[in-house]
C-alpha cells in the first residue's frame, strides 16, 4: 500500500533531518511545475499534483539512503538542481512525489589546468565554474543561454548544448567522468580517462536520463583554453532559407569550426535583428575563435565560401559582436519575460528538433506553414538553425502567441502541445529526431517510441533493469 | 474623442557595454555622440504604457457602449520607427505617422515638443495628446510640458492610470510625491505617463497584421507641418559634450561558511553583532 503523504514527510524527516526537508506549501505548489507549464507559475493557478516535500540533498550519500527508501516504499522521486527544465521533466506527474533537490551540493571540488578537467558537485550553476575557469585563462565551451541558472547536475541529466557547440560540442562530448546514484542505492563512479574500449560508454547511461534513470552527484568536465581576444564576427542578410541552409551545409563539410554558425527565418531574426534587416531578411551568423592562427583562418574560410552566394549581403560585424555580447539569460531576463506575459498574455515557446541537411529545410517550412494555419492567434512564427554537425543541423521553432478565450492553465492543451505536436509529425515523418537539446521530459513523452523505433527495446531495458519498481520521475521519457 | 500618442523608438542602452559608452567619448567632438547604431530598437518604456493605455481606452468605451476613441500614433524618426508603426496599425490604430525630420534631435526638446504639438494641432490630431513623461538617458523630461504650453492645453504629469467618464471626461490618476491623485478632466489635454502598472503593450497576431497590411505609414517632413527644423536646431544649440560613468555597485560581502549554520554565525558575529550593540 501507498504511504500516506504525512507518512512520506515523516520518512524523509527521519533520513535526513527536518531541516532538509521542506514543506512550505506554496514552494511546494511551484515545484509542481516547470517553465513548460510556466504559465501556472506567472498566473499562480496551479492544477498538477503537489508534492509531498522538497528535500534539501546534502551528499552523495544522503541522495543514496533516500533513494533507497523511495524505492522501498514506491514514492515517486523527481532529481532536480537548477530548475531551469522547459520540457516538463520537473512536473509533479502523480501526487505526494518528492522532489530532490541537489543545489546545495555546490562546491568545485577541482580545476584542473594541467588535465584540463575541472570536477563540480551536481548543484554547482555553470556561471560560477566558468567563472572560476576564466580566472585561469580557461574555459568550459559550455554556453548555454540558462548559463547563469542552470546547473550542472541537470545540464548532463538533459542532454544540455551551448551557444558554442559547433566547435566545443554538446555536454556529451564534455562530460569526461561523473558519479551517480541509482534507485537501489548503488553509487557508481565513472573514472575520468581521455578515452577507453572497454565494452560500450557507460556514461550515456547518465547523460540524458532526465533523472529517470538515477541521480547525478558528481560531474568531471573538459576545460579549454580562452582566447576571447581572438574572437571574429562575421554576418549576412539573405532572402532565402534554402540558400542559407546550403551556405550553412558549405561551411560545416568543408571542414571549418565555428563556434558558432547560426541561420534565422525572417520571423526569428525580426526579433533580434531589426535594426539592421528587412522584415522578409534571414540572417546567417558566424563566430570564429581559438588561437588567433586558427580563428583568422576560420573567419577567411568562412567568408571565402559566403562571398560565392550572391544572394548574401554582408553586414557590419559590429552587429553580430554586439548581439553575441547579451546572449544569456539570467533571473533579470526570465523575471522581466514573466512580467511581460502577465500583461500582455502573449507567450514565447520554443520546440528543437534536428535532421539531416536533406530534410531540415523541408520539415522546417512544413511546420511553419501548418503551424500558421492550424493554430489560432500566433503572433510570431519563426525560428533559427543554431547547431551544425557535418550531416546535419537543428531547428529551433521559436513561436508567439496570445492566450485568449481559456485561462492560463489551458494555454497547453490550446496551443503548446497542438503546436508541438505538429513539429513532432513533421519532423518524424522526414527522418528527423524530436528533441535536440531541452530533452524529452513530459511533454514529449508520448512521441517515445516513434522517435525510437525498433531500438525502443534498449532503451526501455535500461528503465527496466536500473529502475524497476519506476520510482525516478514517473512520466519523464516513458510517458505514464 | 481622438487620442494621439506620440512616442519614441530609442536604442536598447541596456545592451550597451559599459565600454561602447566610452568608446563613443571619443567621437564627441564631431558630435557623433555614444555609438548605438549596433544595438537593437526598442520602445521607450514610459511610451509603451502610453500606447496601451490608449487601446484599454478604446476596449473600455466598447465594453461600455461609448463612443469608441479614434487612436493615432506618430513618432520622429527614420525607417527605423516604421515596424513599430505597422505594429500599431495592426492592433487597431487608426493612423499612424512618423515625421522624418533628417537630423538628430535627441537634445532639442523645444524642436520635438513643435513638432507634436503641430501633429496635435492637424486636423487628424487629437483632443488627448499621451506621451511618456521622458525618454531615457539624456532626456531632461521638458517636452510633455513644452507641447501642453505650446497648444495652451492642461498637462497632468505622472499620469498612471486613464479612465474614460461619459461624455469625453477623463478620470485620470496621477503619481504625487506620497500620494495619489484622481482628477476629472475634460479634453483636450496633454497627459504625460508615468510609472503606470501597465507598462506592456499587446501583441498583434499573424492574423491582425495580415488583415491591416495595406494601411501605409504616413512619413512627414517637418515642412509639411509648417516647421523650419533647422531654424529650430538653430535656436537650441545642444548636444553631448561628455560622458560620466555613475558607479550604482552596492556595498556588500559575501557571507563566507559552509552549511547555513555557519552562515547564519558569520553574518552575526562578523557583520551584525557591533550593530546590535550600538543600537
Ligand atoms: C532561459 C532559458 C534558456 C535555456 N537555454 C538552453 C540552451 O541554450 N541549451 C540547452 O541545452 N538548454 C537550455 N535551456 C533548458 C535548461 O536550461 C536545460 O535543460 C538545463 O540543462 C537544465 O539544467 P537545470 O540544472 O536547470 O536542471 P533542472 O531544471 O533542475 O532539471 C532538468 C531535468 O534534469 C533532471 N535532473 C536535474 N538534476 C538532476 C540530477 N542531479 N540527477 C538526475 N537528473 C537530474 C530533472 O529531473 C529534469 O528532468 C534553457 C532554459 C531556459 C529557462
Amino acid at each position: 500500500m501507498s504511504l500516506s503523504r504525512e507518512a512520506i514527510v515523516e520518512g524523509l524527516q527521519h533520513i535526513v533531518g527536518p531541516e532538509h526537508v521542506v514543506t512550505d506549501e506554496q514552494v511546494l505548489v511551484q515545484s509542481s511545475v516547470d517553465n513548460f507549464r510556466k504559465l501556472q507559475n506567472i498566473f499562480d493557478v496551479h492544477t498538477m499534483p503537489v508534492p509531498a516535500a522538497v528535500v534539501m540533498v546534502q551528499s552523495t550519500e544522503m541522495a543514496a539512503e533516500l533513494l533507497r527508501w523511495a524505492d522501498e516504499q514506491g514514492v515517486n522521486v523527481i532529481p532536480r538542481t537548477g530548475a531551469t527544465a522547459t520540457e516538463g521533466g520537473l512536473e509533479s506527474a502523480v501526487p505526494d512525489s518528492v522532489i530532490l533537490d541537489g543545489s546545495p551540493m555546490d562546491r568545485i571540488i577541482d580545476v584542473d589546468a594541467c588535465n584540463m578537467q575541472a570536477t563540480v558537485q551536481c548543484g554547482v550553476p555553470l556561471q560560477a565554474l566558468e567563472d572560476r575557469a576564466r580566472e585561469l585563462g580557461l574555459t568550459t565551451g559550455h554556453s548555454p543561454q540558462s548559463k547563469p541558472v542552470a546547473h550542472l547536475g541537470g545540464l548532463v541529466a538533459t542532454r544540455s548544448i551551448g551557444q558554442f557547440s559547433t566547435l566545443y560540442g554538446g555536454i556529451e562530448d564534455m562530460v569526461v567522468g561523473l558519479e551517480a546514484v541509482f534507485p537501489n542505492g548503488q553509487i557508481c563512479r565513472i573514472k575520468n580517462v581521455p578515452r577507453r574500449a572497454a565494452g560500450p560508454d557507460i556514461r550515456h547511461v547518465v547523460i540524458g536520463n532526465e533523472g529517470a534513470l538515477c541521480f547525478i552527484t558528481e560531474v568531471t568536465v573538459k576545460l579549454f583554453p580562452y582566447f576571447p581576444e581572438s574572437n571574429r564576427f562575421l554576418g549576412w542578410t539573405l532572402k532565402s532559407m534554402t540558400t542559407g541552409f546550403e551556405a550553412l551545409r558549405e561551411v560545416m563539410v568543408s571542414g571549418f569550426k565555428p563556434s558558432v554558425a547560426r541561420l534565422y527565418d525572417p520571423g526569428d531574426a525580426g526579433l533580434h535583428f531589426s535594426h539592421f534587416a528587412a522584415d522578409d531578411d534571414c540572417v546567417l551568423l558566424f563566430m570564429a575563435e581559438g588561437p588567433p592562427g586558427i580563428s583568422r583562418a576560420t573567419a577567411d574560410g568562412i567568408q571565402a565560401i559566403v562571398d560565392t552566394y550572391p544572394e548574401c549581403t554582408q553586414v557590419d560585424s559590429a552587429y553580430i559582436e554586439t548581439w553575441f555580447n547579451d546572449l544569456c539569460w539570467g533571473p533579470d531576463k526570465i523575471i522581466a519575460e514573466d512580467e511581460r506575459i502577465r500583461q500582455t498574455r502573449n507567450v514565447n515557446r520554443t520546440t528543437e528538433i534536428s535532421a539531416d541537411w536533406s530534410s531540415i529545410g523541408e520539415i522546417y517550412a512544413a511546420a511553419r506553414d501548418r503551424i500558421v494555419a492550424e493554430i489560432p492567434d500566433i503572433t510570431m512564427m519563426g525560428g533559427h538553425s543554431s547547431h551544425s554537425y557535418i550531416n546535419g543541423t537543428n531547428m529551433y521553432f521559436n513561436y508567439f502567441f496570445n492566450v485568449v478565450g481559456v485561462g492560463p492553465e489551458e494555454e497547453t492543451t490550446k496551443y503548446y502541445l497542438p503546436i508541438i505536436s505538429i513539429i513532432c509529425e513533421e519532423t518524424l515523418k522526414r527522418g528527423g529526431s524530436i528533441v535536440h537539446h531541452h530533452g524529452m521530459g513530459k511533454a514529449r513523452a508520448p512521441w517515445v517510441k516513434d522517435e525510437y523505433g525498433s531500438s525502443y527495446y534498449m532503451l526501455e531495458t535500461l528503465k527496466q533493469a536500473f529502475d524497476p519498481s519506476g520510482i525516478m520521475n514517473k512520466g519523464t521519457i516513458f510517458p505514464i | 474623442m481622438r487620442i494621439l500618442v506620440g512616442f519614441k523608438v530609442t536604442p536598447d542602452f541596456e545592451s550597451l557595454r559599459e565600454a561602447d559608452w566610452i568608446a563613443g567619448e571619443g567621437n564627441l567632438a564631431d558630435g557623433a555622440g555614444v555609438e548605438t547604431r549596433y544595438v537593437p530598437r526598442l520602445l521607450n518604456c514610459f511610451d509603451e504604457s502610453a500606447l496601451e493605455l490608449a487601446l484599454r481606452l478604446r476596449d473600455a468605451a466598447a465594453g461600455r457602449s461609448f463612443v469608441e476613441p479614434q487612436l493615432s500614433a506618430v513618432s520622429i524618426g527614420g525607417s527605423q520607427v516604421e515596424p513599430f508603426l505597422t505594429t500599431l496599425l495592426a492592433l487597431g490604430y487608426g493612423r499612424a505617422a512618423r515625421v522624418d525630420v533628417g537630423a538628430d534631435v535627441d537634445f532639442a526638446p523645444a524642436a520635438v515638443a513643435s513638432i507634436l504639438a503641430a501633429c496635435a494641432h492637424d486636423s487628424d490630431g487629437g483632443d488627448v495628446l499621451l506621451l511618456g513623461c521622458r525618454s531615457g538617458p539624456g532626456d531632461g523630461g521638458t517636452v510633455p510640458f513644452r507641447v501642453a504650453e505650446t497648444l495652451g492645453w492642461p498637462c497632468l504629469s505622472q499620469v498612471v492610470e486613464i479612465e474614460a467618464l461619459s461624455g469625453d471626461d477623463l478620470r485620470v490618476t496621477c503619481l504625487a510625491d506620497d500620494c495619489l491623485l484622481r482628477v476629472t478632466v475634460r479634453p483636450p489635454c496633454v497627459l504625460a505617463v508615468g510609472n503606470a502598472v501597465v507598462s506592456r503593450l499587446r501583441v498583434p497576431t499573424l492574423r491582425d497584421r495580415l488583415a491591416r497590411r495595406d494601411v501605409l505609414v504616413d512619413v512627414l517632413r517637418a515642412a509639411d507641418l509648417g516647421i523650419d527644423i533647422d531654424l529650430l536646431l538653430e535656436r537650441e544649440p545642444a548636444g553631448l559634450i561628455g560622458l560620466e560613468a555613475v558607479r550604482r555597485a552596492r556595498a556588500g560581502v559575501v557571507v563566507g561558511g559552509e552549511t547555513p549554520h555557519e552562515k547564519a554565525r558569520h553574518l552575526l558575529d562578523d557583520h551584525l553583532r557591533a550593530v546590535i550593540e550600538r543600537l
